[in-house]
């Protein structure tokens, strides 16, 4: 009986009786699309319409359920999210599921955040038995009943375990991903994985499973790193990983967090640890491999992101200045001085090069890895420098189109494979 | 593009199968305590299929079916003897103990079979007779012409026929005496069994070490087991039944020894037909037998489904002792033999016989020479049951070929032949087991009207999937998603409703809650199930959950002969 | 006269050998024990050094930033600090207690107080070390916070954060040794009275107008900067 000891029933991490019923009701699904929500009920009732049109409209014959997992909103987004309605007139002529779709709203258990949302979803996947599991974002405007399909399909009809999205991204948008995450994890797994923290993500029953068996890694700091952990579970477990094209992707304006020095050492804190934990899978890889993309890929005109390089070489100047001392802890010699070069008052802007930057990145993480002096003060200290790349990076491509600048971020992941030795000496270093 | 890259990944794991199966042609990957998580299938070469058209079974005919038996999802066959023998006693009176029965084959096809057997991921364990030889063996033949021969005290002899007087005689329909005269060297030998069967004489050293050299034989050739026929009676001695005695533990444990020095992973499973209290010690400190029958609970089963009263089963589970951890009982439904009535009250035997056997020529010894579907009355609800209770005690389950799917028998065959008859694949004439005409076979086919091989074979069920073939495949491959089975420990759920057996499979944080209905009809059932409250049942056939378990009593409902398996899991 | 000279002589001769004969045991005694001592203080250096690499003392310090300072002051790394300290205490406690042994009344009054004092300097080095760690530790976190908030100054701040978690250190330290407290209170208190009120001065009146741009200055163009700094990390 020593299961029942050590977990009384007053356990806040077990799932709602009311969920389980209305799983109960679901019984079994093909299909499951989860939609961490939390007061979003000026967005919910669009993305739950589009999830479901796609599901009629691509899948009328399978099982399929969407479950609203919502951290405690106080504006009605559960009541919005089970009375959102299909049946308005002009959508008379809409395609028709065969079956019951099954509708979900409930309160998460655990504290807010998006570790239990997605153990939340993994629960009901494993649960109900879906073969194919989505998540989706509650405020996207730009989501379409194509999204579901491009989605769910690889799983459901071609057996891959995880589909992420090839977003159509403004011009400037996602720098973080582009310059750091994106080619770190590519250099590390040796899979061209574009975005390995994006907030929809597609996944097999079978992934579900595993990653709810392994349970969800305690230590992320940020919301939005839950995907760089299911993506590195699903390539370390040995699942087959393909992409699809979801177009731009445009979020309701107001949530998303501004502070950049949370943002950045929660992010790279998070992938920083995730690589920690399955060192032994990417210590051997070189090169890498692209890896299977579904869809259509489509060309729309979206403004650039004007970005404010003045203030960010500024500050970058300063930090290289002030922080001499962390810097030289953290960094080696030859990467320091390329940095002190790079932040030279007199220059007009910035020589910020990709390997000095990639060098950065690598001394950074072996500096973390070793834990050389606070862990929290390693990635605070690095975030002037990432003000210092952009600001190089956005003043070299200023002119430049989309294909330049996918170019610009191709060579700079070659150089991130390049110098993968390199890191992996500053990860190995033993003081 | 769908099928394209399923197919792609079929045939990536097919040569990826055929490469570690060819690296690993005559062993399959290590793992010590493979016997505990095993399915075994007991079979005999005879009765499987016949690939030469001689109305018997043999050895390339056992090959060619090896993929039915992997597709059912057993992972070790039990080969009855198939030694050259004069077949007095169904093989096990052996006259030759390192080689094959002409009929069956020869050396180097039991070699290929037993490549072809370990290359699909399946174990095969052999039988040894131990006790005695056929009096045809060339050590009796020798023995017997003239007393002072060097093998003479191979044997037990004596002048009179009044030795060892307190030993029990075990074929009561036939023998008198455990004393048989020899007329060539004109003195009385000793035998357990069959007259035919002289004892070994195992007090002799030179005994111990042919047998071993026997097993030695069969070891190096790459068997992975041998059960280990009729232990108890090694040796005898003068006052006492004979049975069980210190010496022949010791002999059991000088074999144990040597084989786990050179020939690690392989196993022995004793039959030794007696209260578990008797063969515990056959386990010893896990330094003797690795698995060992448990006769008793087999006829409780049937008559705890009989009386629809679980009391049988939970009185002789809980008088069952401990075993260490590296052992496991061996538990079965039917086999070749009778179903022994040995371990039971004078009580329970007579009840047994007006239950199952109201016909005399059903009886035979001490018990009921029937298959399992005939003593079930052919019914699949009750078949079911018994074997989802087989797969779900604790135990390595054994499954009798043909039960997996229902199959008959033929009381009229005289001894236990009629549990022995041809294995039915087809409905044709031989059952399509032989291409032979029907009357050479070995064994005439079933042909009783509910069994014969037009309603019960193999190939109709496969082709259903909701025969008792298609459903035992199911059932096999749910017991396979969990050590519990295997492993774990047991505990019982007392409810009031006396026709409900449940208990509890638990294995480090696994738990399984087995709930069956003994009963012919429907029943509610409120288990108390509080040490477990806040899991909930994931329903294992189907993977449906049911109600999170709370203070209440938890309430089930179970039609007529239904039962549960339930994962519970906390999320 | 010779005679009584004589008799004098002998006599502290006789004293002499006699006061040796008392000491001498004593003294002997002594030799052994200080010898004994301080090869036992050359084991409890060896065997700390050893205990310390096996709990990687050394990284830790590094870590936290005592190994930076002790640097910076020209003494040896903490750990083998730590081996010399223990070794010395250890060979003069024992050679103390060696002396003690001599029975000389004016020495025992001062070893008794010796002994009482070496567990406090124990702990007022373990607050030393406990402070160095937490001064720099929050110098630093003031640090980074300081350059990406594009606070002025950040080195000054930085600095000012370390100095003043060092001076409460080394005075719970010394309070901890119980000397001159109230010398060293009072000594703190108008030093630190007198560095702020001359801040506030400088600022309050001097700096009024300067210190009024500044700020306006600087937070009108945060505000400004902040509209245009519009660059989504993700």
């Amino acid at each position: 009986m020593a299961g029942s000891k050590d977990k009384p029933m007053a356990d806040d991490s077990l799932l709602s009786d009311e969920f389980l019923r209305q799983l109960m009701a679901v019984e079994e699904a093909d299909l499951l699309v989860g939609i961490p929500t939390l007061n979003n009920s000026k967005t919910i009732a669009h993305v739950v319409q589009a999830v479901e049109l796609g599901f009629a409209k691509f899948f009328p014959r399978e099982r399929t359920v969407v479950v609203a997992a919502d951290g405690g909103s106080h504006d009605d987004t559960e009541e919005v999210v089970r009375n959102a309605n299909l049946g308005d007139p002009h959508r008379m002529r809409a395609p028709q599921s065969l079956r019951t779709m099954h509708r979900i709203a409930t309160r998460y258990p655990g504290p807010v955040n998006s570790r239990n949302v997605l153990r939340t979803i993994l629960a009901a996947a494993d649960l109900v038995r879906a073969k194919a599991c989505a998540v989706i974002s509650p405020d996207l405007l730009s989501i379409t009943p194509d999204w579901i399909e491009s989605l769910l399909r690889p799983i459901y009809m071609e057996k891959y375990d995880l589909v992420t999205p090839l977003y159509l991204r403004r011009k400037f948008d996602g720098l973080l991903i582009s310059n750091l995450v994106y080619p770190m994890v590519r250099a590390a797994y040796g899979l061209r994985l574009r975005e390995p923290m994006a907030a929809e993500f597609a996944f097999s029953g079978k992934l579900a499973s595993h990653l709810l068996e392994q349970g969800i890694a305690a230590d992320q700091q940020s919301p939005h790193s839950v995907g760089i952990w299911v993506t590195s579970r699903a390539i370390c477990g040995g699942f087959g990983v393909g992409q699809c094209f979801l177009g731009p992707k445009v979020q309701a304006p107001g949530n998303s967090s501004s502070d950049i020095v949370a943002t950045i050492s929660g992010v790279v804190g998070d992938l920083f640890r995730s690589l920690e934990r399955e060192e032994e899978f990417w210590i051997r890889e070189t090169g890498s491999r692209p890896l299977p993309a579904f869809g259509l890929p489509y060309d729309v005109n979206l403004e650039p992101l004007r970005v404010n390089r003045k203030q960010m070489i500024q500050m970058f100047r300063t930090g290289v200045v002030e922080l001499k001392d962390i810097l030289k802890t953290i960094l080696r010699e030859g990467t320091f001085a390329g940095l002190e070069g790079a932040a030279d008052p007199r220059a007009e802007s910035i020589p910020f090069p990709d390997e000095l930057w990639v060098k950065t990145i690598y001394d950074f993480a072996g500096a973390f890895h070793r834990s050389v002096i606070h862990r929290d003060h390693i990635l605070q200290a690095l975030v002037p420098l990432y003000r210092g790349r952009v600001a190089a990076f956005t003043q070299e491509l200023a002119g430049a189109d989309e294909t330049q600048v996918d170019a610009a971020i191709e060579n700079l992941c070659l150089a991130y494979e390049q110098l993968k030795p390199y890191w992996i000496e500053s990860w190995k270093i033993h003081q | 593009m769908i099928g394209e890259r399923a197919r792609a990944i079929d045939r990536g794991l097919i040569e990826k199968a055929m490469i570690e199966g060819n690296a690993a042609s005559t062993s399959i990957p290590a793992e010590p305590l493979w016997y505990k998580d095993a399915i075994v299938y007991q079979l005999h070469v005879r009765t499987f299929f016949d690939s030469n058209a001689d109305g018997i079974g043999d050895f390339q005919g056992l090959t060619q079916k090896l993929g039915y038996l992997q597709d059912l999802g057993v992972t070790t066959l039990w080969l009855l003897p198939f030694y050259p023998s004069p077949l007095r006693d169904d093989g096990y009176d052996i006259a030759d103990y390192t080689d094959i029965h002409p009929s069956y084959g020869t050396l180097g096809d039991f070699k290929a079979f037993l490549n072809e057997a370990h290359r699909r991921g399946l174990r095969i364990v052999t039988e040894i007779v131990l006790n005695h030889t056929s009096d045809q063996h060339a050590w009796f033949q020798e023995a017997r012409q003239s007393r002072d021969n060097p093998r003479r005290d191979w044997y037990v002899w004596r002048d009179t026929d009044d030795g060892y007087r307190q030993v029990r005689i075990i074929f009561t329909d036939t023998e008198q005496s455990n004393w048989a005269w020899d007329p060539v060297s004109k003195q009385y030998y000793w035998h357990r069994f069959f007259s035919h069967q002289p004892d070994l004489n195992f007090d002799k050293p030179e005994v111990v070490e042919a047998i071993w050299e026997v097993m030695k034989f069969w070891l190096e050739i790459g068997v992975d087991g041998f059960r280990l026929d009729a232990v108890p009676y090694l040796v005898e001695r003068e006052g006492t039944s004979s049975e069980n005695l210190p010496e022949t533990h010791a002999v059991l444990k000088l074999f144990r020894r040597r084989m786990d020095e050179h020939f690690p992973g392989r196993i022995f499973l004793a039959e030794a037909n007696q209260w578990p209290l008797d063969v515990r010690p056959y386990f010893g400190d896990a330094d003797e037998c690795h698995m060992a029958f448990h006769f008793p609970l087999m006829p409780r089963m049937f008559m705890a489904i009989r009386l629809e009263d679980r009391k049988p089963i939970v009185e002789i589970l809980n008088q069952t002792p401990e075993i260490p951890d590296a052992c496991q009982w061996a538990i079965f439904l039917r086999n070749h033999d009778e179903l022994t009535l040995e371990m039971v009250t004078d009580e329970e035997r007579d009840y047994m016989y007006d239950a199952y056997a109201k016909d005399a020529t059903m009886r035979l010894n001490v018990g009921i020479r029937r298959r399992l579907a005939p003593l079930l009355e052919g019914d699949t609800r009750k078949i079911r049951l018994m074997n989802g209770m087989l797969m779900s005690l604790p135990g390595t389950p054994i499954i009798y070929y043909g039960d997996e799917i229902g199959m008959g028998d033929n009381v009229h065959l005289g001894d236990r032949n009629g549990v022995r008859t041809p294995m039915q694949w087809t409905g044709g004439w031989t059952a399509g087991f032989s291409l032979a005409d029907p009357e050479r076979l070995y064994a005439p086919v079933v042909s009783n009207v509910l069994y014969n091989p037009q309603i019960i074979n193999v190939d109709s069920q496969s082709r259903s999937p909701h025969s008792v073939l298609s459903w035992m495949k199911r059932l096999i491959r749910t017991r396979k998603t969990s050590r519990v089975f295997s492993r774990g420990t047991i505990e019982f759920v007392h409810p009031a409703n006396h026709g409900v057996l449940a208990y509890v499979r638990r294995l480090d944080q696994e738990i399984i809650l087995v709930v069956n209905n003994l009963s012919s009809r429907a029943q509610a059932v409120e288990l108390d199930l509080r040490a477990f409250r806040g899991s909930i049942p994931v329903e294992m056939a189907g993977g449906n959950i049911f109600p999170r378990i709370g203070e209440l009593p938890y309430l089930l409902t179970l039609g007529p002969y239904d039962f549960y398996w339930f994962r519970l899991r906390r999320l | 006269m010779i005679e009584l000279v004589m008799q004098r002589l002998t006599q502290t001769l006789k004293s002499l050998v006699s006061a040796a004969a008392t000491y001498l045991p004593r003294v002997l005694a002594m030799l052994i024990i200080v010898i004994i001592g301080w090869a036992i203080a050359f084991a409890v250096k060896a065997a700390l050094r050893r205990i310390l690499k096996i709990f990687k003392f050394d990284a830790f310090s590094e870590h936290g930033g005592v190994s930076q300072t002790l640097r910076k002051t020209g003494l040896a790394g903490p750990s083998e600090l730590l081996c010399r300290v223990a070794f010395w205490v250890v060979g003069i406690s024992i050679t103390v207690l060696g002396i003690d042994v001599l029975g000389i009344p004016a020495f025992q009054d001062i070893i008794s107080r010796f002994f009482r004092f070496v567990p406090q300097i124990f702990v007022a080095l373990l607050i030393l070390f406990v402070g160095i760690l937490v001064a720099n530790f929050l110098a630093t976190a003031a640090l980074l916070a300081a350059v990406n908030a594009d606070l002025p100054s950040p080195r000054f701040l930085s600095g000012a954060v370390r100095l003043l978690i060092v001076i409460i250190t080394i005075i719970m330290a010394l309070e901890q040794l119980d000397l001159a407290r109230i010398t060293i209170l009072i000594a703190f208190t108008i030093g630190f009275g007198a560095v702020m009120l001359g801040l506030a001065i400088a600022f309050g009146l001097g700096g009024q107008d300067a210190a009024r741009r500044f700020l306006e200055k600087y937070i009108v163009e945060r505000e400004k900067e902040k509209e245009k700094e519009d660059i989504s990390p993700l």
